[in-house]
């Protein structure tokens, strides 16, 4: 008796030590594997296996996390397609429709954020009423529509964000740009200024010299009865004294460019910081 | 117990220990299923394969085959990096020496590939200083001769070459690759002394032609400036147009030689790429 | 979105270094300007050595500027360039490289067309075209 025991102990643990029977594509092991995926952060992977599911054991946690997937591998437009999936019964919509006015941003086509946030947020009731309203409040800086008042657009923010929203305000009404026409006249007067005018040390001093020097060396042939010689110079220093007025005044838009480029690269940096106001979610504690 | 009741107990036994070695073939026949894919060449399905059955096997049966296979996948798909990453987590799982082994040549021909030259030839130092490998010395030199022939020095390919054997067909083909290279001192220096020369050797005569021309142009002006006693114009002419003529004769001269030991490496590595039967990274 | 088998060559990328002389124009004031450019290129530009830390060129953004604009604005362009060129300090801080280590400086910037500016930071690397 005692063997039939020792001989089906050892036998049933030799089945059981090795793995036991596995059904990798049933849905919720399909769903297991996704979730690992997910929190390994192989999103696309993830998002794959989640597709597969869409069919079958379809909810619409599972369109958010494949949104939210798309996403973080910065492909919008799928990410988009995926939460405007998402039906206005769901638990997810009102996150939903966060992430999409957050991917709209991300795009940069500002008009649909706004729309969106019209048709959803501003109409509508949902939870996420205030961190919508600050993204749509963006729109301005982004954008050239007429700012409203300060005191409407710092509105939504809490102390510390309104110092900082006031800021980029104060730069959005009165840039501190450049005149064109200011740089092109200085430089008409002094060969140069107008690059200096624009922070353009190096190049305003070389424009200086260059000009002054084919100056000097027309005057000075001119001087030695070198005509010829004096009129090349006198020619090639007339194009480097109109090339220098005509650089100054492109140079002015170029820095406006610049100062624009950097607004807005510093009011990304800022919205990427406070994650466009979304929430983070927790799908993988 | 009779005879009767002991067969009885011996054929249940045996039935019972031989279902176990089916209880496991689900995995088995997963990473078959990951294996079939790669033959399809659909690497990114057979890593995600991969992936699902170390996920569900708790028994890490697959982890070194795995992730060598894993490792694979990526660099058929040009990701080197990522491979490296997946076979260095098979080496540090290996069972066996052979496995480290195995594990660590294939990080070095992904170096080689992925033109890290220094780290390939750092792993191949540090598995041939392991007595474990003595024996694999001529393994080596193979693969640091590859390594040599991805950064472009063939001589010293050749030398790891002949190492292995003094009639090595890549100990051939690279000493005939850097015997027709141009040496890019040689063509520099002789353009210092006579400008265009650089060109000529390189096998630019045009450029070589007019480069002459315009160096011996200039420094005619300058030297008559000078002898004339126009000291400005002679400064003037000397280092804005003779220098200028000068400088550009000796970088035209060792840009040609690189531009053409370039053409000559890319032949040779079309070659051993296409049409060379031999182990490649 | 899959990636799938890479076409991996050993070879080591060419840069694009042989000049290509092209007389295509689509006038004759074109054709002309051309013809001067490829023979300053061939006989000039080609044998004194790298000289200018731009890309394009000063003479190819001659070119292109008189090939976006005009003849005297292009001409403008390039005075203003050659003076930024001879400019020896701090370039830098102002221009973003192209992959080869040049300056990138296209004529599109310059054209006094604000639409067409495209400003770009000097700590990116521009491809190479």
């Amino acid at each position: 008796m005692k063997w039939i025991l020792i001989i089906i102990l050892i036998g049933t643990s030799c089945c059981f030590c090795q793995s036991i029977s596995v059904d990798f594509n049933s849905p919720e092991n399909i769903r297991k594997f996704a979730d690992h995926l997910f929190c390994e952060k192989d999103y696309l992977r993830a998002n794959f296996e989640y597709e597969r599911l869409l069919g079958n054991d379809a909810d619409d946690t599972l369109l958010f996390k494949i949104g939210l997937g798309y996403s973080f591998i910065r492909d919008y437009q799928n990410g988009n397609n995926n939460f405007s999936r998402i039906t206005s019964s769901s638990i997810w919509y009102d996150d939903a429709k966060l992430q999409q006015l957050k991917l709209y941003f991300l795009l940069g086509d500002y008009k649909r954020a706004a729309s969106i946030y019209e048709e959803e947020f501003e109409i509508k009731e949902n939870k996420y009423s205030i961190e919508s309203n600050k993204l749509n409040n963006f729109i301005y800086f982004f954008g050239n529509k007429t700012l409203p008042l300060k005191e409407e657009i710092i509105f939504p923010f809490n102390e510390d964000e309104k110092k900082v929203v006031s800021s980029f305000y104060d730069w959005k009404s009165n840039p501190p740009y450049k005149s064109s026409f200011t740089a092109g006249i200085l430089s008409a007067v002094i060969p140069g200024a107008g690059k200096m005018y624009l922070g353009e040390w190096g190049d305003g001093i070389t424009a200086f010299l260059v000009t002054g020097l084919f100056a000097f060396l027309a005057y000075d042939n001119f001087e030695a009865d070198h005509d010829t010689r004096a009129w090349i110079f006198t020619g090639l220093g007339a194009f480097f004294y109109a090339g220098n007025i005509y650089g100054s005044v492109a140079a002015a838009q170029i820095f406006n460019a610049r100062i624009e480029f950097e607004f807005n690269q510093s009011l990304n940096v800022y919205l990427s910081n406070k994650n466009y106001f979304t929430p983070e979610y927790e799908f993988c504690k | 117990m009779n005879f009767v009741s002991k067969l009885k107990l011996i054929l249940v036994s045996v039935f019972i220990i031989t279902y176990s070695q089916y209880a496991q073939t689900d995995f088995d026949a997963q990473y078959d299923f990951a294996k079939s894919l790669y033959e399809q060449e659909q690497y990114f399905d057979a890593i995600t394969e991969l992936k699902r059955l170390f996920f569900f096997d708790k028994s890490e049966k697959y982890i070194y085959s795995g992730n060598m296979f894993i490792g694979e996948c990526y660099k058929q798909g040009g990701k080197f990096s990522d491979a490296i990453h997946f076979v260095t987590f098979a080496q540090i799982n290996a069972a066996s020496e052979k496995e480290i082994y195995d594990a660590g040549i294939e990080i070095i021909r992904l170096n080689i590939l992925r033109r890290t030259t220094s780290q390939a030839l750092k792993l191949i130092d540090s598995l041939e200083s392991n007595p474990e490998f003595e024996s694999k010395k001529s393994e080596l030199n193979y693969w640091r001769g590859w390594a040599y022939i991805f950064s472009d020095d063939w001589e010293n390919a050749a030398i790891e070459f002949s190492l292995i054997d003094a009639n090595h067909e890549l100990k051939i083909f690279s000493e005939k690759v850097d015997e027709e290279q141009y040496s890019v001192g040689f063509a520099k220096t002789i353009s210092y002394f006579i400008p265009g020369a650089g060109q000529f050797y390189t096998g630019e005569y045009l450029s070589g032609l007019i480069s002459l021309g315009w160096n011996v142009l200039w420094g005619y002006l300058t030297i008559e400036a000078f002898i004339n006693d126009r000291v400005f114009d002679g400064i003037i002419i000397g280092s804005l147009l003779w220098m200028r003529f000068y400088r550009g004769n000796f970088q035209n001269a060792e840009e040609f030689a690189l531009q053409k030991n370039l053409e000559m490496s890319n032949k040779a590595l079309n070659y051993l790429q296409y049409q060379y039967q031999g182990l490649k990274p | 979105m899959k990636w799938e088998k890479a076409d991996f060559r050993y070879e080591q990328p060419v840069e694009q270094t042989r000049r290509e002389y092209s007389f295509e124009a689509g006038s004759t004031g074109e054709f002309l300007i051309k013809s001067i450019a490829n023979a300053y290129w061939f006989f000039i530009s080609d044998v004194d050595g790298d000289n200018c830390p731009f890309r394009p060129s000063c003479s190819t953004f001659f070119i292109e500027s008189v090939a976006e604009t005009n003849i005297p604005q292009g001409t403008l362009m390039f005075f203003d360039r050659f003076t930024r060129d001879m400019n020896v300090v701090k370039k830098h801080k102002h221009y973003p490289r192209v992959s080869s280590g040049y300056y990138y400086d296209p004529p599109d910037l310059y054209t006094l067309n604000e639409n067409q500016i495209e400003y770009i930071p000097p700590s990116v690397i521009v491809e190479d075209e």
